[in-house]
């Protein structure tokens, strides 16, 4: 298959080419904080701090708050007024580990119920691939199935391969956004080469690993046993961090907020490490931490495989590196009983 | 050896022998991280861990946090049944006695192991003066005043106020005010103690404060890490979880979450130590510190009152002096 390439110089060109159909995001740094923001419509800077952003791209399709619609109080009852369709967004530079989070939420989204928010933004958009040349010591993707050089969840996949990137592409999408760029160079063989080399080193600098055989089975049998998830959870501090900022992670909370006869319903980000998450009228079945902390992993690593066949994990590392106790999911797992 | 070698092994025989004597039913510390320059809280009633346990410049938990939290042997029955050894740097040691003050702890459970403090290194500051991820560093190691960073091979020596947290450079009280053991010589705060104060509220306007903060918060997703990492916020339940009727909204817009921080931080007047573990474990990097700090001042100017410095003394906040009213109700 024919690759096409482009200098790292002439990426700006390419964005701006895009952004006449789509809304661009690339990584940003708001406040010392990397997140898929708007793209300013040149800085290209990015290329030479961007790892990962701290806030997951799930941001750009389950926001931490959105305005699921508008209401009104009137005589004949409330009339109800829908947000308006959003832009299509194409994301710039997502990580392999990152595009597959993506396609693991897919599943819950268009499972009991077509997602009426987050589907429609999943169609729209485009994602633009970024080969990971320099893991960090926190992730582990290796272990879940993915190649930081690699993906298949993404409509275009970039290599950096020295001045330029190669440019593969994975989709459909991401052949018919080919098809109307111009301006890009065919790859040779060598360019092609060349990444796969890339690539190649990328897979190996992921050191650290994850044993996921059995591990349905031995989350099942440790269920009950108290003394370890006492032990494991001990000195969490029961915050959202790991949850709101990782990538799969899905659970919402909807309020509604009403002046007078007029109002909104809101859907935010929530999270299971919180005790209000499960409180009901006359009990909380989680209400000990411990319960709350098996929860976490539990729906990870047994839940969701039994569900949808697969780990609602992707190695990405945030909820190791940001973790303010240094709480480690790799050793809760591999520390694990029978 | 160094200083810290030598704490670290009195730490351990001391934790050993109180737990040996069944003097203490569980000890809280520090152990080494998974990630490089990191340490962990350590909290065991097992004798074979602790030689796990750890001193070094990146112990910067405040680990009094866990102290109402903790349980009985049995790791069930009523809260607080346990008598605990607990390590305490100057700020950790005022949010225990903060904690004593307030009954959340009992002084006669607690058996506090003291470390007078030379000050934390802050990762974040080692990454802006190296230009690389903690994870890309060869080594940290300090050096009395110095701290010497080596990346790809290449050391490169720094003064240590360059890399230590904002609130170490302002610390008054390194040294624990109130302790069982005291693992080392005390030792004098910062000579340049101005360093430390908040930075970002003094000399601007109420209005640019106010875009200032508009700006911040918008980044909050509401995760509670500030909350939850404070040893001082210590509600079995938070306001803004009170749900019938909603206090706040639980939603993250910038109104809300500056809302739920203004009253965080009031709540913490007279109990806040400026330990600053609420600003380190911000996810999204907001200064939180600014207000904490500033409270924390605030409360010493007018109050001449700060958290944590004697365990018999009344709390600020639910104190209340007949003659008071004469000045505060008019």
């Amino acid at each position: 298959m024919n690759h096409k390439k482009i200098n790292k110089k002439d990426l700006g060109n390419l964005l701006h080419q895009w952004s006449k159909d789509y809304t661009i995001f690339v990584p940003s740094n708001e406040g010392d904080t990397a997140q898929m923001g708007l793209w300013d419509g040149s800085d290209t800077g990015f290329l030479d701090w961007y790892r990962n952003t701290a806030k997951p791209p799930k941001a750009n399709f389950l926001p931490p708050v959105e305005e699921m619609f508008r209401f009104q109080k009137g005589k004949e009852g409330h009339s109800i007024k829908l947000p308006s369709q959003e832009h299509q967004q194409l994301i710039f530079g997502i990580r392999p580990c990152d595009g597959r989070s993506l396609a693991i939420l897919d599943n819950i989204f268009t499972d009991a119920y077509q997602d009426p928010y987050y589907l429609p933004r999943r169609e729209g958009a485009v994602l633009v691939g970024l080969g990971c040349l320099k893991p960090y010591d926190t992730c582990f993707c290796t272990s879940l199935g993915i190649s930081p050089g690699e993906s298949n969840d993404v409509d275009l996949m970039l290599t950096d391969t020295g001045d330029e990137f190669l440019i593969e592409e994975i989709s459909d999408k991401g052949k018919q956004l080919m098809e109307l760029t111009a301006g890009l160079e065919d790859a040779t063989e060598d360019d092609t080469a060349r990444a796969s080399e890339a690539k190649g080193k990328a897979h190996d600098k992921v050191t650290r690993k994850i044993d996921t055989q059995h591990l349905s089975h031995k989350l099942l049998s440790t269920f009950e046993d108290e003394t370890y998830w006492e032990k494991v959870a001990a000195k969490c501090i029961a915050c959202g961090i790991c949850t709101f900022l990782c990538p799969t992670c899905h659970c919402f909370d909807i309020s509604d907020e009403m002046v007078k006869k007029e109002g909104a319903r809101f859907r935010c980000w929530d999270s299971c490490a919180f005790p209000l998450y499960t409180k009901m009228p006359m009990e909380n079945p989680r209400e000990e931490k411990w319960q709350r902390v098996r929860q976490k992993v539990c729906h990870k690593f047994e839940f969701y495989p039994m569900a949808f066949d697969v780990i609602a994990c992707t190695g990405c590392g945030r909820c190791i590196r940001l973790c303010p106790v240094n709480w480690d999911i790799c050793q809760t797992l591999g520390q694990l009983p029978g | 050896m160094n200083s810290n070698n030598k704490i670290q092994q009195k730490l351990r025989h001391e934790a050993g022998a109180l737990l040996e004597q069944n003097k203490v039913d569980l000890i809280i510390g520090f152990e080494p991280g998974s990630l490089k320059f990191t340490t962990t809280p350590l909290i065991t009633r097992d004798k074979g861990d602790l030689d796990r346990l750890v001193i070094n410049p990146f112990i910067v938990n405040n680990l009094a946090v866990f102290l109402p939290d903790i349980k009985g042997p049995d790791l069930k029955g009523p809260k607080l049944k346990g008598r605990v050894a607990i390590v305490a740097k100057g700020c950790d040691g005022r949010s225990i006695v903060s904690l004593i003050q307030d009954n959340k702890v009992r002084r006669d459970n607690l058996v506090i192991l003291g470390i007078p403090c030379p000050g934390m290194i802050e990762l974040r500051k080692v990454e802006k003066l190296t230009g690389k991820d903690r994870d890309e560093l060869d080594d940290i190691i300090r050096e009395g005043d110095k701290v010497v960073i080596t990346v790809d091979g290449k050391a490169s020596e720094f003064p240590i106020s360059d890399v230590l947290f904002d609130n170490c450079l302002g610390c008054e009280f390194p040294t624990p005010q109130d302790y069982d053991i005291l693992l080392g010589e005390p030792t004098a705060p910062f000579a340049e103690r101005s360093a430390g104060q908040a930075r970002i509220l003094k000399g601007i306007s109420p209005q640019e404060r106010w875009e200032f903060w508009r700006r911040e918060f918008r980044r909050c997703i509401r995760c509670y890490a500030c909350r939850n990492i404070c040893p001082s916020c210590f509600c079995q339940r938070c306001f803004v979880e009170e749900s019938e009727p909603q206090w706040l909204m639980p939603v993250p817009r910038w109104q809300e979450n500056l809302m739920f921080q203004a009253i965080r931080t009031i709540h913490l007047a007279g109990r806040c130590s400026d330990c600053g573990e609420c600003e380190r474990s911000c996810p999204v990097n907001i200064p939180l510190r600014s207000l904490t700090r500033e409270m924390y001042d605030l409360v010493d100017e007018l109050f001449h009152f700060k958290a944590g410095m004697a365990k018999d003394a009344p709390p600020l906040m639910t104190h209340y002096e007949q003659e008071e009213a004469k000045d505060l109700i008019r």
